[in-house]
């Protein structure tokens, strides 16, 4: 820490001071007088000096008050509310904790002689005294007048310079009141008016939070470090005269007035009649607030066992470095390769370190909801509790601070918008307590936050009216909108789904923010709602932003980044192809992907980097980045593609900052700089709009038509083309040809440590050898069980949603289940596990007996499937497996089925996509049904993804299987056969 | 740390790196001045204003890099051999200029500057804090807050 710059000028002034007067009295000595009034000038700033030192004796110190006392402050609440739920009984070693963390901020403040903070602390500390040896009933009063006490000194702590002059008397008073044991008659009237003073505090909490949604909007430049230093006015030199200013306070009470607490924070629109007098209510509206500003976010506490492993590494750094420097002087090549690897070990390895120190719990957010989840309940007169999992998912710092407003309106949504009154609820028939879920977890390399409620839910027609009425949508588009689609408006800028606009929610700040926030964040944010039986929002986050792997693209000679979480696919155009794929819709230019429209931005024209003349410049071919961010979905062309990197995101200075398709840059292997381009900022350059409705057009087209299979097209031989369903494929790895041996009779890849089985089509069936032995092949490898195995393919083709019309009797052998015609090419499906067993039946074979056991007869399996294919397909598979199949064409054939033979069906296996009566449908029915209630229900899918299965589960599904992957399917016939759900 | 050592107080000793810009010999105090570079791995930023040249790799920062020529009111120059980079800190915010070489470091004693001559271009005359006569030459000397409030301005009125 430095000198205080405040400090520093008054011992200028001094000094200046001295000066003066020493030529006055050489001027003058007679004048006695006036020598008088200098040296009590003197004296005056002399004493300011001192008080200014005693009372900030050390900013450091200070500075470890504020983060520590924060530290204890910000467990206390949690546990004054869990003291508050347990009643009588509640837990003394939970007071022992509030009333330690009291206890220390008491014992640091009176050492800094921060005496209104030590006598507040010192009050409620004797209160918590007395719970502590159960003197005192807890009664919901008393933990009122403790949550505010707690929340005065947290106030207090925040803003440490300026507390000494803040009024805590009332409440010190009603502690002492508490803590002298006086009835608690004068509660009434107090309670009335501490309700009045929270709303206040809810008012300006919420007219905080959201102002800051909305400035982070503009603040937080996305994917950016090092901001927090300079947005910190403390920090930065050019503040002195505010901080001098804020200094004063403690001398000149009538400055205060007039010095706004946080210099930069923005601005609140304070309604002056709601703010109270002789209420901290100036403070409260940095009570909520995740100000940026705070000395608790500049400081980060990191783990000693971190600091020594960072040591090593640095240490080891510099030995390499060492290595490195001597042997280029030296000028040999001999051991450059070890050396360059091990650099390349020990930065990854203190990077790696490095992010960890970054990284903090997400329960520092998630703390404040249980408060805010208690109060916005009681105001509303609605019965709430909030359950809270995966507080100890650790996600960078800035995330962490970044998702706390937006987290906070989600959450007061689901409680003022999702959850019912207590007698909508109790006439709904669901238990009146409502009950939000908050969750965080860790999923393939992300963070999800989900927030459920089992409130009332989102009506899509109700929404779609309002988007009319507001002009959003247009008619047409509401005819053809899905109820999906309709859930996304609320995402639409100007959009408030509540009917009358609450003080609570809703104040022209709406989810658009807290979308683009997110957004912003590199993340994405969905939304499900059952009419009736609730809401959830799922986001998703990356786990930093610091380092973002992201593709490299070459455009007009130079080369950007396009972060790869935005990436969905590359589409390349050939030059004789370029007409028929990609047209113009009123002058704009649009990519034919199969069937759907996409809207195309080419980089050069949307950044005018050649002029119109130069246009013949560009590649004959196209290549194209299909981009997804959210709502929009767009192409991207570029002249080339290079690589995939792990870039790391670097600030953009003040001129280039704000230009808004610039999400940052970063330096390049080769040291030149490339820009990393902002997709949605991008977008909204280029004017792409109503891109949803292109869109949706498109999957009304495709929904309406035959099952859709994701294929993965292959060729072995370059004449004969093959599939695979994308569902089953664990991963593609690209290897070099010659890492594959031929041990022991089998194929054997030799990776990541670990011997993987291949399997040649050519040697399994009736395929043609490849046509050449490329020096990189990709082998796709899919598990069986608990085991993984390879597929080699020499050249991969594509990856398409195909609508299969099967072929099943033309090409079937053992391995390929049939034939379909993919580009006017006959492409055979392959029956991955039929392949796996001809070459490793064992494999198959030593699971059984396992399950062999709970099966005392052969059970029966109702199988509901309007594909004769698939329906044979199944009914072959479970047959062989030792199961009596009883098939049916729909949904509705099943359930005349089940109503006459109900006792002798163990379990029923649906499809999802039947004429008359899908398998939702019947589920429903099924579940309705006394007698059938009970039944197991497995659905068949072809697209199974996370909204279809709970949508499957609210229907009653208990477990979805995909289509073509018969080892699980009849694994989970096994397991379900017979029971009861 | 930032340069403190700013004030108006009577006779003061600095010393200022001086370079050129066209034909004219330019100087800046050398607190300012973070280091010289020969350095022309630009990246163009597309849609920037036009004072910004780019934005190059200094050490792992990327840092833009302005053209005094532009801000100067001067037509673009072609970059020769004794092209420069001076890299400037000025209140926090790290920028480059390109230059068209660079001269001597003169130590200058405050008193030695005149007022710039009012017939200078108004683009001049915003960035020129003062005169400093030297034995051959004369020296404008330029003060870095206004180069960047200048180039931010023309960025400003750009969008």
């Amino acid at each position: 820490m430095t000198c205080h710059p405040a400090r520093a000028i008054l011992r200028e002034l001094t000094s200046l001071m001295l000066i003066v007067h020493s030529r006055d009295v050489a001027l003058s000595s007679a004048e006695a007088r006036s020598m008088d009034a200098n040296s009590e000038l003197q004296f005056l700033f002399l004493r300011f000096c001192l008080t200014d030192k005693d009372m900030f004796q050390d900013d450091e110190l200070v500075q470890e008050f504020v983060v520590e006392s924060a530290a204890h402050l910000a467990q206390v609440e949690g546990q004054l509310l869990e003291i508050e739920s347990a009643g009588e009984n509640y837990d003394i070693e939970i007071v022992n904790t509030v009333f330690r963390a009291v206890h220390s901020v008491k014992g640091a403040a009176g050492f800094l002689s921060l005496t209104v903070i030590n006598s507040l602390a010192h009050s409620l500390e004797n209160v918590l005294n007395m719970i502590r040896n159960r003197e005192l009933s807890v009664t919901k009063s008393i933990v009122n007048t403790l949550l505010r006490s707690a929340d005065q000194l947290r106030i207090l702590v925040d803003n440490v310079e300026s507390s000494n002059e803040v009024d805590v008397s009332e409440l010190v008073s009603q502690l002492d009141a508490i803590y002298s044991g006086q009835p608690e008659q004068p509660e009434q009237p107090e309670q009335a008016a501490y309700e009045e003073k929270l709303e206040t505090q809810l008012d300006h909490a919420l007219e905080q939070a959201e102002q800051n949604v909305a400035a982070m909007e503009s603040e937080v430049p996305p994917y950016s470090f090092g901001d927090e230093m300079q947005s910190s006015p403390m920090q930065s030199s050019g503040d002195v005269h505010e901080q001098f200013g804020q200094e004063s306070t403690s001398d000149s009470p009538e400055v205060a007035e007039s010095v706004v607490p946080h210099p930069t924070a923005p601005t609140p629109k304070i309604n002056p009649v709601k703010i109270m007098e002789k209420t901290p209510a100036k403070n409260a509206e940095s009570t909520h607030v995740s100000g940026k500003n705070k000395a608790t976010d500049s400081i980060v506490r990191v783990n000693v066992a971190i600091l020594d492993r960072l040591m090593n590494l640095a240490g080891e750094l510099v030995l390499s470095r060492n290595q490195l420097i001597l042997a280029v002087s030296n000028g040999t090549r001999e051991g450059l390769e070890a050396i360059a690897s091990r650099v390349d070990q020990v930065t990854s390895e203190l990077q790696e370190t490095i992010m960890q120190t970054r990284m903090q719990q997400i329960g520092t957010v998630f703390g404040r909801f249980p408060r805010v989840v208690r109060d916005l309940s009681n105001k509303l007169g609605k019965e709430c509790v909030l359950d809270i999992e995966g507080d100890e998912v650790e996600v960078d710092k800035t995330i962490v601070e970044a998702m706390g407003d937006p987290l906070t309106h989600l959450v007061r949504n689901s409680v003022d918008h999702g959850i019912e009154s207590p007698e909508k609820r109790k006439a709904a028939g669901k238990s009146a307590v409502g009950r939000v879920r908050l969750r965080a977890f860790h999923q393939a390399g992300k963070v999800c936050i989900r927030i459920e409620d089992d409130g009332a839910g989102m009506d899509p027609i109700r929404l779609k009216t309002k988007a009319l009425e507001k002009g959003i949508i247009t008619v047409d588009q509401a005819g053809t909108m899905s109820d999906n689609e309709a859930l996304r408006l609320i995402f639409a800028p100007g959009f408030s789904t509540a009917a009358q606009v609450t003080d609570v929610s809703g104040r022209g700040v709406g989810m658009d923010v807290v979308k683009t926030n997110i957004e912003q964040l590199g993340g994405t944010v969905d939304l499900e709602s059952n009419l009736g039986r609730g809401s959830a929002v799922h986001i998703t986050l990356p786990l930093t932003l610091a380092i973002v792997p992201s593709m490299i693209v070459g455009c007009s000679g130079e080369r950007y980044a396009v972060p790869q979480a935005n990436i969905v696919e590359l589409v390349r155009v050939p030059e004789a192809e370029m007409s028929s794929k990609i047209g113009t819709v009123h002058g704009a230019e649009v990519l034919r992907l199969r069937g759907q429209l996409l809207p195309l931005v080419r980089l050069d024209k949307a950044l005018m980097l050649r002029e119109e003349s130069d246009a013949g410049d560009r590649p004959k071919s196209a290549n194209i980045l299909v981009l997804e961010t959210g709502q929009m979905r767009y192409g991207l062309v570029v002249d080339s593609l290079y690589d995939n990197e792990e870039i790391v995101v670097k600030p953009l200075g003040k001129h280039v900052r704000d230009l808004g398709y610039l999400a940052g840059a970063t330096i390049l292997g080769d040291g030149y700089v490339a820009l990393i381009l902002d997709i949605v900022g991008l977008a909204m350059h280029s004017n792409l709009r109503n891109i949803d409705l292109v869109e949706s057009d498109d999957h009304a087209e495709f929904r309406n038509g035959d099952e859709v299979h994701r294929l993965l097209l292959f060729t072995n031989h370059s004449c004969e083309q093959f599939a695979i369903p994308m569902a089953m494929v664990a991963r593609i790895e690209r290897i070099k040809s010659s890492d594959i041996r031929f041990i022991g009779c089998q194929n054997i890849l030799i990776y990541r440590g670990q011997s993987l089985p291949i399997i040649r089509l050519e040697q399994s069936i009736a395929a043609l050898p490849p046509d050449y032995e490329p020096e990189n092949l990709f082998v796709i490898v899919f598990r069986v069980g608990d085991r993984e195995i390879g597929l080699v393919a020499p050249a991969l083709k594509d990856i398409r949603d195909v609508q299969m019309v099967i072929d099943a009797k033309t090409l079937r052998e053992p391995g390929v289940l049939g034939a379909v015609i993919v580009d006017n090419a006959t492409t055979r499906i392959l029956d991955l596990m039929e392949l796996v067993r001809l070459k490793y039946a064992d494999w198959f074979v030593e699971e059984n007996p396992v399950y062999s056991e709970k099966v005392v007869e052969t059970p029966t399996v109702l199988l509901a499937e309007d594909s004769d294919f698939f329906r044979n397909h199944v009914t072959r598979t479970l047959e062989s497996e030792g199961f009596k199949v009883i098939g049916a064409v729909d949904g509705r054939d099943a359930w005349d089925h089940l109503q006459a033979i109900f006792d002798e069906i163990d379990v029923i296996v649906t499809d999802i996509e039947m004429p008359r009566m899908n398998g939702l449908e019947f589920a429903k029915a099924v579940r309705s049904r006394e007698n059938t209630a009970g039944l197991p229900i497995i659905a068949l899918t072809s697209l199974a993804g996370d909204e279809d299965k709970e949508r499957g589960a609210l229907a009653g599904i208990n477990e979805y299987q995909i289509k073509m992957d018969p080892v699980r399917l009849v694994d989970a016939v096994r397991r379900l056969a017979g029971t009861t759900v | 740390m930032n340069s403190k050592h700013h004030s108006n107080s009577p006779s003061k000793v600095a010393q200022y790196a001086t370079f050129y810009c066209d034909k004219s010999l330019l100087g800046l105090d050398i607190s300012y001045v973070q280091e010289i570079n020969r350095s022309f791995d630009l990246t163009q930023v597309p849609l920037s204003s036009k004072c910004v040249r780019g934005v190059m790799n200094l050490r792992g920062e990327v840092v833009t890099m302005l053209d005094l020529r532009t801000l100067m009111g001067l037509p673009a120059g072609k970059s020769g051999p004794r092209n420069r980079n001076l890299i400037l800190k000025c209140d926090g915010d790290i920028f480059g200029l390109s230059v068209d070489g660079v001269a001597d470091i003169l130590t200058i004693d405050s008193s030695a500057i005149t007022q710039p001559p009012s017939n200078l271009s108004i683009a001049e005359s915003r960035l020129i804090r003062g005169v400093y006569q030297a034995d051959k030459s004369l020296v404008m000397l330029v003060e870095p807050r206004e180069v960047l409030s200048a180039s931010l301005n023309l960025m400003r009125n750009a969008a």
